[in-house]
């Protein structure tokens, strides 16, 4: 990035450092990673539209058995493809780093993992959680896999009535000291 | 008052939240369709409770992507918000409060906010336009003080953004890290960043250590000592003589006549140049810095010679680093006065600067300086090297202590927060078991695999406690048996290593040491000993020289060789007394740390038995040669520590590459069940141990060679190298679970131990063992610790008298009340705590229940009402059937009908304005859910 040009305004750049955890050098680190996933559509427009299969070859996102969810659920294309601009990939990043707070990263952690998006963990959410969790290919018996989410639900839900809100799921995410740890990609 | 108000605000807290959301459930206006899903389903009621509008208004919105919305933080963020909810339905305008005009905020509270808005989960776009949004609102500017408070907060924030910013690209090791992590996840990272922390806690130390004691050593011009004066008449020594004994030091044993064999038997001895010196410590190393013998007795700027004449003079009180020499001196008066005259007195400043020393001694009245320079060089300026020596160790022993308890009680609160986590395991696993940093696919799939089985493990716990419970009493006793066996049976090893090193140090020492052998204890050893030397001596010179390298590293091959394999022996053991899995990583490790800190006991024991000997005649010489204690046996010590650190470092280089390496490549292209015997995990709890180890052995050997926290920083360094060549391509990652934040529990508390095991030695050594005659800055001392006890004499008397208080019981015991009355305090006030914690979670589940039987109740509610309506409208429809028939002109619409009349609850016209506000919420609620209900 040293010697060509930035692709950026001042004034962006300055609106960027404002609005995500990342100091300048990072945003253009973030950008540099952006166009490396599709070197020539990037150069053509810094802030192009890439699809979610291209955004889910990168490294960081290829191996997470969540990595449409995350695409989706930063995307700015509203339509559930998980298309992503530089400016989601970058806020993206920004809730990943090490920065972000805990509380920003539970919210985020809750809407990837609520699957349907009717702001409730429900079972169904969960057992998607936990199939995607353990890999397609292990397989809990459903027996086992009920009893596993009827424990889930007993630890969190505190109001009993069979899913989890964002309230209880923050709950049981204020107590974990590995959650900052482990919902972490590093720039 | 902005102070105030900004701190409420920036807390932006979530009872905020929450009010505001319950608000909005009041004062949005609900749909048709989402009654109509309600009816169909009342537990989707649920989602229009407050509890679940606070996200859900943020979440919902960014579903249907055709608005504009922000999440009010704050109440003084005023922004309108309109959701529009599919095409189908009306637009519905959500009412705010946009009154910009009621609060006016000020500049401070719009960066405040500003700084807010990357905590929301929406879109850059919206984001950028809330800020310009903000940017562009009318604002106070803030006046005085305030606009001065502002700027230098603003101020404040910029340099912690660049400091940050310069923070990350200092980072050392921020791309082999990711690497790690990528591949490994973050409990092995853990391990990496714990070496970082490692090696700059030694950095730290060696820089305390190098300012303070190295640094003035090499640049202060040491004072001429004394010279040796072998005909000078015995002194008698007041401090070691007691009253049916009294000691007297000869000429010969002086400190200073010491000091002159000992640097003699340096010279001659051991001045060649060897490579293997290096790797000793011995010949020209030992004349270094890196070791304890060479640093001075001497008081910087305070020159023993000149005090002889001075005994009347101010600064003779700084004279007890060599307390009988001064006794000494009386008998001696005579010496040099020539020297004296020239060399004289005073300065340190004198010695840094070649002052030309043409001041007069016996000029002792300040007035009739006539430069600052004579001023200076009259000032008593000294540096007291040897109770810097002290101080220094103390300040660094104290400073790593500190930095680990912070560092363990950092990871206890964690604990303990999470302790209560009994309650959390399963959730904890599911929704922060990922490492979303991996990105690797292998280790994902290994990831899952081990995510796999510690849910199932959870699952089974239950069985297998069952299990347990169930063992029948033959299989019991068995198992007992085993164990008890094989504990004996590891005990019986430790022993064997312990005895193993003892006589190979033995040994070793015979071969080193020619006066060893003289020691009469070991008589029949001796004549095995004969032979070993017989043998040892060697034809050439080179040979010899490597016979000797050979057992002089002898014992420390073997400790080595042993910290390798018995693991593996206790390892292979360890699988017949089946225990749970997690206690079997604890027992390993127990059993690793028994075994290494074992041997460095022995070691250690063995060092005390050849320094300890009681010297019979001690008058008479610098130190006990019948019993083969070293002329310097701190530098002996030092050496041997610093021996043992590097042969440790070698080992874990030929076994990283050497023997590691070449397994995995097998393993790698071979694939059947011996390539699958012998690849490895990378197991952490082993390579925890390996650093500690070092460690330790660092923490022992610093007093006797300052360098050594140095080159354990360098070293380490390299490790980490070393290391990341171990996990990356020597090993798999494991199939156990690391989570980080156990795995940097485990640390901190090994290395807590290995700490207060390893401060024992050289305590007590600093307390207790008289240093040697002819080294060190301790020389003529009967312990370390009476430099610090003369230092401390010399403090003024009140000084004295209110440390000496704190020593007392009067001071102790009402202390000691004190701290167990604030002990008992906090513990009550944790019990109230925990018991409110307990209460409120009661409580919490009790609303639950209330908040379920209401919903069933309101949803029942509802379509009563439907149906009631149902009921209304056919009756209306058949009288007005009957009524157009009869009176066909008078055409009555619909729309004209009332809203039904909802039993219980007031009329909207009913509502007076004494009304409390939330009944008229309520009114607006029911009207509105009328209206709803009109509608379909």
């Amino acid at each position: 990035m040293g010697n060509q040009p930035s692709q950026f305004t001042e004034e962006e750049l300055r609106d960027y450092e404002d609005l995500t955890y990342f100091t300048r050098k990072e945003i253009l680190l973030a950008h540099e990673k952006f166009k490396a996933i599709s070197p020539e559509k990037v150069n053509h427009n810094k802030n192009a539209k890439l699809s979610m299969s291209k955004m889910m070859s990168t490294p960081e996102l290829s191996s997470n058995p969540f990595a449409d969810r995350i695409c989706q659920v930063f995307s700015s294309a509203g339509d559930n493809t998980g298309d992503c601009t530089f400016e989601d990939y970058l806020d993206m990043m920004s809730v990943f780093s090490d920065q972000a707070p805990k509380s920003v990263k539970a919210e985020h952690a809750f809407r990837i993992f609520d699957f349907d998006g009717d702001d409730m963990l429900s079972k169904n959410d969960l057992k998607q959680v936990i199939q995607r969790l353990i890999g397609f290919n292990n397989q809990f018996s459903d027996l086992d896999m009920e009893q596993l989410i009827q424990n889930i639900l007993e630890e969190a839900d505190l109001d009993d009535d069979g899913s989890l809100s964002f309230a209880e799921f923050e709950h049981v995410i204020d107590k974990s000291s590995d959650f900052t740890n482990s919902f972490r990609i590093r720039l | 008052m902005s102070g105030g108000k900004e701190k409420k605000s920036s807390r932006s807290s979530k009872a905020q939240g929450w009010e505001e959301a319950g608000s909005e459930f009041y004062q949005e206006s609900y749909p048709g369709d989402q009654m109509d899903n309600i009816h169909r389903d009342p537990s989707k009621l649920a989602t229009l409770l407050p509890s679940k509008q606070r996200v859900a208004t943020n979440r919902r919105g960014r579903q249907a992507q055709e608005f504009k919305t922000t999440r009010r933080r704050n109440s003084t963020l005023t922004a309108t918000r309109t959701f529009r909810r599919g095409s189908h339905y009306q637009e519905i305008q959500v009412a705010t409060l946009p009154d910009l005009s009621e609060n006016l905020i000020n500049e401070s509270q719009t960066w405040e906010e500003i700084r807010e808005i990357k905590a929301m989960p929406v879109h850059m776009a919206q984001k950028r336009e809330l800020k310009n949004q903000l940017q562009n609102a009318t604002k106070l500017r803030l006046q005085g003080f305030e606009q001065i408070k502002w700027k230098r907060r603003k101020a404040w924030q910029k340099i912690m953004t660049k400091w940050s910013e310069y923070l990350t690209k200092m980072e050392l090791w921020r791309s082999s890290l990711k690497t790690i992590e990528g591949n490994f996840g973050t409990g092995v990272v853990a391990y990496f960043v714990f070496l970082r922390w490692l090696m700059v806690l030694n950095l730290l130390i060696f820089t305390i250590i190098f300012m303070f004691i190295i640094l003035p050593q090499l640049v202060l011009i040491e004072p001429k000592d004394l010279p040796c004066d072998p005909n000078a008449p015995p002194v008698f020594d007041e401090k070691r003589s007691t009253a049916n004994e009294s000691i007297w030091i000869y000429a010969n044993t002086s400190v200073q006549c010491c000091r002159e064999t000992y640097l003699n038997e340096i010279k001659h001895n051991r001045s060649e140049f060897s490579i293997l010196h290096l790797f000793q410590g011995t010949g020209f190393m030992e004349k270094t810095f890196l070791f304890y013998g060479m640093y001075t007795h001497q008081i910087y700027g305070y020159d023993p010679l000149a005090n002889q004449q001075q005994q009347s003079y101010g600064s003779n009180s700084y004279n007890e680093g060599t307390s009988f020499m001064s006794n000494r001196n009386l008998d001696n008066f005579i010496v040099d006065e020539n020297n004296s005259t020239n060399n004289n007195s005073t300065p340190f400043m004198n010695a840094l600067l070649n002052f030309s020393d043409n001041n007069n001694i016996t000029t002792t009245d300040l007035t009739n300086f006539t430069t600052w320079r004579e001023f200076f060089s009259k000032l008593d300026i000294y540096y007291d090297l040897p109770l810097a020596y002290i101080i220094v160790t103390i300040v660094c022993y104290l400073y790593i202590l500190v930095s680990i308890v912070k560092a363990v009680a950092h990871e206890f609160k964690d604990r303990l927060v999470e302790g209560e986590g009994q309650f959390y395991q399963y959730c904890n696993l599911i929704f922060c078991g990922w490492d979303f940093s991996l990105h690797n696919q292998k280790s994902a799939q290994i990831k899952h695999k081990a995510l796999f089985n510690e849910i199932q493990g959870l699952m089974h716990i239950k069985r297998y406690e069952f299990e347990r419970n169930n063992r029948t009493r033959d299989i019991m006793f068995k198992l007992i048996l085993i164990r008890v066996l094989i504990n004996i049976l590891v005990f019986i090893i430790l022993i064997v290593c312990a005895a193993v090193i003892f006589i190979l140090f033995n040994i070793s020492l015979s071969v080193i040491e020619p006066n060893f052998e003289t020691v009469t204890r070991y008589r029949s050893f001796n004549v095995f000993m004969g032979q070993i030397k017989k043998f040892s001596s060697g034809t050439s010179e080179l040979d010899q020289q490597f016979k000797i390298l050979f057992y002089e590293f002898l014992p420390y091959l073997c400790i080595v060789i042993f910290n390798l394999l018995v693991p593996i022996l206790f390892n292979y053991l360890i699988q017949f007394e089946q225990y749970s899995p997690l206690f079997v990583i604890k027992m390993n490790l127990f059993r690793t740390i028994g075994l290494r800190l074992s041997s460095l006991a022995v070691l250690i024991s063995r060092f005390y038995y050849l320094i300890s000997a009681k010297n019979e005649n001690s008058n008479t010489e610098c130190f006990n040669e019948s019993y083969g204690t070293p002329m310097c046996w701190e530098t002996f010590i030092g050496q041997q520590f610093y021996k043992l650190f590097i042969i440790d470092f070698a080992t874990h280089i030929l076994v990283t590459f050497f023997v590691n390496f070449p397994r995995a490549m097998i393993a790698r292209h071979m694939n059947n069940a011996f390539a699958r015997f012998i690849e490895m995990d990378f197991e952490l709890s082993k390579h925890v141990l390996d650093v500690v180890y070092s460690q330790t052995i660092c923490w022992l050997g610093t007093f006797y060679a300052p360098f050594l926290p140095a080159i354990a920083a360098v070293l380490i360094f390299f490790m980490f190298y070393i290391k990341k060549f171990a996990c990356l391509v020597n090993s798999k990652p494991s199939t156990i679970l690391y989570r980080a934040s156990r795995s940097n529990s485990l640390f901190m508390i090994i290395l807590l131990l290995s700490f207060s095991i390893s401060i024992i030695p050289v305590v007590y050594a600093i307390a207790e063992i008289m240093p040697s005659r002819s080294c060190g800055p301790f020389r003529g001392l009967n312990s370390v610790w009476e430099r610090a006890i003369n230092a401390f004499e010399k403090l003024p008397k009140l000084l004295q008298d209110i440390i000496f208080f704190f020593g007392t019981s009067s001071f102790a015991i009402p202390c000691f009340i004190v701290l167990i009355l604030f002990l008992y305090y906090y513990y009550s006030v944790s019990a109230a705590n925990k018991h409110m914690v307990q209460v409120l979670k009661n409580q919490l589940v009790l609303e639950g229940h209330d908040k379920q039987f209401l919903l069933n109740r309101l949803s029942l509610f509802i379509k009563q009402q439907q149906e009631y309506q149902k009921r209304i409208q056919r009756q209306f429809y058949d009288q007005a059937s009957t009524t157009t028939n009869s009176q066909q002109s008078q055409g009555i619409n619909m729309d004209t009908i009332p809203p039904p009349l909802l039993p219980r609850a007031p009329r909207s016209e009913t509502g007076s304005n004494d009304r409390s506000e939330r009944s008229s919420i309520e009114i607006k609620h029911h009207s509105r859910m009328s209206k709803d209900i009109g509608d379909i």
